[in-house]
């Protein structure tokens, strides 16, 4: 009797995935120096020859059907194989030095994956597991074994890292889960999961345990945990909660579909929290009406760049996707310790030079953003809205304000259209702007509260510090006060709000700021069915009296119990 | 042959897309073409090779050209730095 193996990892990308193992090989520990006879040389060059044409033709087609990010990476692999100096190399590898096609190629890309992996530049060290992966498909093609060829429908794969053009690959080979042993949340590999519903668990220590292909293996994309060899009664367990994600999908699709109101017929308006190019399908799949908040500080740091014209390709493909709905811009929300070039740190970043006070020192970096959002508006009428991240006091709106006229000006010299009443809103998120919400008010076109940082910045918390997260309280009834302080300062000036923060994607905590009077919820697709299934069930006066009672609490416990017995 | 010093514009420096704009359109020359930078001379239609530079907004970087068409890949090269490498 072989023993059941249970890994734990990190939560990647949710569902659940029941298949059999299929470990991707790693090739580093079979290819050694091996020489060849003057004969033979003929056999590796045309060996070698064959395998750039076909991984150069797989990722023709693989591009096939792929914008933005996507395309730009297999864009970029493409060139790689077409590298005259890399061919070059390995051929001199074949015919002077004698070596056999696998090798020289292993050789020559490590050495450019060498120069890669101790650059200085970030973005130049993130491109190595492209390299490794071109290396390794490369040889297996020399080889003529095939990543698909064996990879049977159905497989659960186990990985140390995996490139985002072999995340494509395994996904159309309608893979039912990925395990791996290294990536982050952010990696591409991850959004790709996330975006193309494979349950995905990362960092998982797999390789101390020894296991097969084609062993049986349950992957829990919720919990994190990687079961090899599972129970009977586990395998019972998991194939029913699969069927009920199955129906709650089904489920979903028709909450999707209904309109948004309430049981006693209230509209309200979700929206979704976009920043990567892949999420774009969800928007309309989930059943958003637009989008609410786009972060923008992906186009920085990922270094597509963030000239007029990049953000503006960027953009347009976000408001292609949204439908005739509207799309809220939020400027570069980033702390001045992520720019290249200024390496100072600073003690406290989170309350240092970030947002809006980085942006009004750094001209060239905002004209770019406002020049490229007021293009768009142009381009897109009525639909475009633009939001300001950390604001602190009203002075910096002033400021931001002549910015946008001195824009509006060059835009008007070279005769570009564009709309001159585009709104402009504010995050709150600072206490200092809630509590003068009504002032702010007068000044500016909505508001967006992000609960996350106000919660940390209210509580003085850092989000980040285990020590103190127990002490990370959002239902804190001081949130619920400024909450309440900004939705009546945005009345008093007939101005709209949203809660662009977790809070929104949270249904009980969506149906208390319904109760506020806050009608537009932003949050990451994900949670759109459920919050909609909530708020739909539910009447406006019941989610009132919650607000009502939340206001009233001591304490966020007591809030926690308020909102766990709502609806039930 | 011909020769002329330019300036990387675009913030991000020759990342990835550039480095590929850069090559893609070197290709289409018959002339032979070399990045002088820092010491370091690459083929400029070698994407590995250009990558590799690491080339930041800001840096200098001497471009040389020898061929049938080397004035005309030259004014077209210059004008990728010039226009940021910007898509159409």
């Amino acid at each position: 009797m072989v023993d059941r193996i249970e890994f734990e990892g990190v939560p990647a990308s949710g569902g659940i995935g029941i298949g059999k193992t299929h470990i991707l090989e790693e090739r580093q520990d079979d290819i050694s120096p091996e020489k060849i006879q003057e004969e033979e040389i003929q056999f590796h060059v045309d060996k070698c020859n064959r395998a750039f044409r076909k991984i150069k033709e797989e990722f023709i087609k693989l591009k096939d059907g792929t914008d933005g990010e996507v395309a730009d990476i297999i864009d970029a692999q493409i060139e790689s194989l077409k590298d005259p100096e890399l061919y070059k190399k390995i051929l001199e590898k074949i015919e002077s030095e004698r070596y056999e096609a696998e090798y020289a190629i292993y050789s020559t890309l490590n050495e450019y994956i060498h120069i890669m992996e101790n650059a200085d530049a970030e973005w130049l060290n993130e491109r190595t597991i492209d390299l490794m992966a071109i290396r390794d498909q490369l040889i297996d093609a020399a080889r003529n074994r095939e990543l698909g060829g064996q990879l049977e429908p159905g497989s659960v794969v186990f990985a140390t890292n995996v490139s985002p053009t072999t995340m494509i690959e395994l996904s159309r080979n309608s893979i039912a889960a990925l395990v791996m042993q290294k990536g982050g949340l952010t990696t591409h590999a991850v959004i790709l999961a996330q975006s193309l519903d494979i349950p995905c668990v990362i960092g998982v220590e797999w390789k101390i345990r020894r296991f097969k292909n084609s062993e049986e293996v349950i992957v829990d994309g919720e919990q994190g945990l990687v079961v090899v060899r599972p129970l009977d009664s586990e395998k019972k367990k998991y194939q029913k909660r699969r069927k009920e994600k199955e129906e709650e999908a089904v489920k979903f699709l028709q909450v999707v579909k209904k309109p948004s109101e309430t049981a006693c017929g209230k509209k309200f308006k979700l929206q979704a929290n976009v920043e990567f190019l892949e999420e774009l399908p969800r928007v309309k799949t989930h059943g958003a009406d637009g989008v609410g908040l786009l972060r923008t500080e992906t186009i920085l740091f990922q270094k597509t760049g963030f000239d007029v014209a990049s953000q503006l390709d960027f953009y347009r493909k976000v408001v292609d996707a949204s439908g005739d709905s509207d799309v809220t811009i939020r400027l570069f929300d980033a702390g001045g310790d992520k720019l290249l070039d200024d390496s100072e740190t600073e003690a406290n970043p989170f309350l240092g030079w970030r947002g809006i006070r980085m942006l009004l020192d750094k001209s060239e970096l905002l004209n770019n953003q406002l020049e490229a959002i007021y293009k768009l508006s142009g381009e897109f009428k009525n639909r475009i809205k633009l939001l300001v991240p950390m604001v602190s006091c009203v002075s910096e709106v002033y400021r931001l304000k002549e910015k946008i006229n001195e824009v509006k000006e060059k835009l008007n010299k070279e005769d570009v259209e564009f709309d001159p009443n585009l709104p402009v809103g504010v995050m709150i998120e600072v206490p200092s702007v809630a509590i003068m919400a009504d002032k702010i008010a007068k000044e500016v076109d909505f508001f967006s509260i992000g609960t996350n940082d106000l919660t940390q910045y209210t509580l003085a918390v850092d989000r980040g510090n285990e020590k103190i997260s127990s002490l990370y309280q959002p239902y804190h009834p001081a949130i619920w006060k400024l909450i309440q302080m900004t939705a009546g300062g945005a009345k008093k000036s007939g101005i709209p709000v949203t809660v662009c923060g977790e809070m929104a994607s949270k249904p009980k905590a969506a149906a208390c700021l319904l109760g506020l009077g806050i009608e537009n919820l932003s949050m990451t697709t994900g949670a759109l069915p459920v919050v909609k299934s909530l708020l739909c069930s539910q009447s406006l006066k019941d989610m009132r009296k919650l607000s009502g009672q939340v206001l009233d609490a001591n304490s966020p416990e007591e809030v926690i119990a308020l909102m766990d017995s709502f609806g039930e | 042959m011909v020769k002329k010093t330019v300036t990387v514009k675009n913030e991000a420096g020759l990342h990835a897309r550039p480095s590929s704009v850069l090559v893609k359109t070197a290709s289409k020359f018959n002339s032979d073409f070399y990045i002088s930078m820092y010491g370091y001379k690459v083929n400029g239609k070698s994407i590995l090779g250009v990558m590799t530079l690491a080339a930041e907004c800001g840096a200098e970087m001497e471009l040389i050209f020898e061929g049938d068409d080397e004035q005309e890949a030259l004014t077209t090269i210059s004008e990728l730095f010039e226009n940021k490498f910007e898509r159409n």
